[in-house]
């Protein structure tokens, strides 16, 4: 399941990078891709606040839904006291009327919570329950499981790649796709696994790999450092339902007159609960003291959590291990990652800002923490940047289409066109990018 | 799931500083007795007779029946005994029994017989002794290894508030809310009991 926390990258994102003399510039700006977040956005039901923050635009939001009432608490504090927003997570939930009708057999979220599960309602955009079934109606859609594609086929001759192949995951036989057009959306990983096992005359390096940069650069957010507490009061107030759903604290590091010891900056997601049973383990009672007790709902407890952007940089990498195979007989992959400086500097604010903040609002037993254990790229489970775009084919591997250079009818349109991370959980970028890039290749299609 | 998993961690933990595993015949030979068993309410398949037998019993004072169903009712035991064989790693199983077994040693040695032999009265005097020392030494010490009562209670509250009973009864649900009030007074939310989930 994916988290559903759904947010555009804006200017100061698309800039970061130039401004920053890190890596390579994006070949896009906000104004080009808006037309895309807000056409995807219309398509999957994205439900949030609109805020009017230059660092976190708004997308076209079906209804918010509500905070609780301690999670108000600090959202009021927060903007007295330090200025800063807090707003409902953007989430891709049916919240109300989706405003189109190309997903009839989608229901709206009936906040049960079980997400994991897959939802049966349609309540939350997944491919199962929404661009499956339209690529089904479309009639132009043959699925096919159990399916690995591990290599291009490219042809020398026409310079062009010509097909996929296939190995499938339960017979074990292979067999070849063609096609005019490639699309891979294989994850960050996947699509970088499939390029680099790509290798011809032309292509020794991996598919599309003539600026070496293919496999580097990977980013993720670094998580697993914020801080939590208890609040006091509110005893009685309470909530219907089960919001899948918590807060968020857009960036304020590094924005404005804000200057850190460290580049870019982090968002928080987190929220408030009140405890139930659980807690009761803990607890002198047992019994029917115990029952009762558990009958009366517990304390108040709000926590936060950072999302930190990662740098992109060369030495953070992955290489195809011809040596090690997997159950397949195929390849592996060997990562070479690490945090650097910049992350580690961020984290100490992720800490004291969020036990900061929680603090000012009036929270009790406020504790921070970095968990070692999350100091790793990859554990942010938004890898991204393996195969970046960029203008210049000389330190990118796909145009501003998502395009490979050196391969014209191959796209590549997950996170690793990444050219830099940004701070907010990246699918709606992927999505909107996606969106426009298969409309650039239908038109460039047309014009033949 | 963080809850779980920190379980999971320190039953890890508590299993390296236990030691070996104990002897199940060595356990039932001590629980020869004259006296009538109480009654075992499932059919076990982790545990032996008497292992089900005492956790059966402690889960049932831990959550008895008042004017709602009690862990017995729930079918709490037979949770706890399906529970240890799925989902236990074999270092967390051995645990679990071998802090049963010195549970037991415990009782014998303050009433001069097996806990599941012990009148109702005694066991609920158990219990509650051995909790309330347990919980003061995981205050005092949170490194310490988790001794069998508060593992018992974990999984029995677990496997209580997760069942219909606890979940409807003691607790309140709604499978299916259809929406999310976020703030309101305690009173109109439901019938103001904690939710189950």
């Amino acid at each position: 399941m994916w988290g559903r926390q759904s947010y555009r990258l804006g200017d100061m994102d698309f800039e970061a990078n130039a401004k920053d003399g890190i890596a390579i510039d994006w070949p896009v700006r906000y104004k080009e891709i808006a037309p895309w977040y807000e056409y995807v956005e219309t398509f999957a039901g994205i439900s949030g606040q609109a805020e009017n923050l230059p660092q976190l635009p708004d997308s076209k939001f079906l209804p918010p839904m509500d905070l609780n009432c301690v999670e108000k608490e600090l959202k009021k504090s927060m903007m007295d006291k330090f200025g800063r927003m807090l707003t409902i997570g953007r989430v891709a939930h049916v919240t109300g009327p989706l405003g189109h009708n190309q997903s009839p057999q989608r229901g709206s979220c009936q906040y049960r919570n079980l997400c994991s599960r897959g939802c049966p309602y349609g309540g939350y955009f997944s491919s199962n329950a929404c661009t499956l079934p339209s690529g089904e109606r479309s009639g132009n859609m043959t699925l096919r499981a159990n399916s690995i594609v591990y290599e291009l086929i490219y042809d020398e001759q026409k310079g062009k790649a010509t097909g996929v192949k296939v190995l499938d995951s339960e017979t074990g036989e292979t067999v070849e796709y063609y096609a005019k057009v490639i699309f891979l959306c294989a994850s960050t990983m996947g699509s970088a696994f499939i390029m680099l096992n790509s290798v011809s005359n032309r292509f020794p390096n991996g598919f599309g790999n003539d600026s070496g940069e293919l496999g580097h650069n990977i980013m993720d957010h670094h998580l697993g450092v914020g801080a939590g507490g208890q609040m006091e009061g509110f005893e009685d107030q309470y909530f219907y339902g089960r919001r899948a759903n918590g807060v968020y604290i857009p960036r304020f590091r590094n924005i404005g007159k804000d200057k850190r010891d460290y580049l870019r900056g982090f968002g928080y997601q987190g929220g408030g609960s009140r405890q139930s049973w659980s807690s009761l383990v803990a607890e002198m009672s047992i019994g029917a003291d115990l029952k009762s007790a558990a009958t009366t709902p517990g304390a108040w407890s709000i926590g936060l959590g950072g999302f930190g952007e990662i740098l992109p940089d060369h030495s953070n990498q992955v290489t195809i291990n011809r040596d090690l195979k997997d159950k397949y007989g195929l390849p592996t992959l060997l990562f070479d990652t690490e945090f650097k400086d910049n992350d580690y500097k961020m984290r100490i604010d992720m800490a004291n800002d969020a036990a900061e903040m929680l603090e000012a609002a009036g929270a009790k037993n406020v504790q921070s923490y970095d968990r070692k254990s999350q100091h790793g790229i990859g554990l942010g489970i938004h890898e991204m940047g393996t195969a970046r775009m960029g203008k210049d084919p000389k330190t990118s591997v796909l145009n501003k289409y998502n395009q490979v250079h050196a391969c014209k009818n191959v796209f590549v349109t997950d996170g690793s066109f990444m050219t830099s991370a940004a701070c907010v959980n990246p699918s709606l970028t992927y999505m909107a990018f996606t969106a426009r890039a298969a409309d650039y290749a239908v038109n460039e299609l047309k014009k033949r | 799931m963080n809850q779980l998993i920190d379980r999971r961690e320190a039953l890890r933990k508590t299993a390296l500083l236990m030691g070996a595993a104990v002897s199940a015949s060595a356990l039932t030979g001590i629980l020869q007795g004259c006296k009538a068993t109480p009654e075992l309410t499932y059919t076990p398949v982790f545990f032996n007779a008497d292992q089900a037998t005492l956790v059966s019993e402690v889960a049932d004072i831990i959550i008895p029946r008042t004017d709602t169903p009690g862990a017995k009712d729930a079918g709490v035991p037979g949770f706890i005994d399906t529970m240890l064989k799925d989902c236990y790693a074999k270092e967390d199983q051995d645990n679990f029994l071998a802090g049963l077994a010195s549970f037991d040693e415990e009782a014998k040695t303050a009433y001069g017989d097996s806990f599941i032999y012990c009148k109702p009265e005694q066991q609920l005097e158990f219990v509650t002794k051995v909790h309330a020392s347990a919980l003061t030494e995981a205050k005092a010490n949170r490194e310490a290894k988790r001794p069998f009562i508060l593992m018992a209670k974990e999984l029995t509250l677990l496997g209580f508030f997760t069942s219909e009973p606890g979940a409807t009864q003691v607790l309140q649900y709604v499978a299916v809310p259809g929406s999310y009030k976020g703030c309101i007074p305690l009173a109109e939310a439901g019938n103001g009991k904690t939710w189950a989930t």
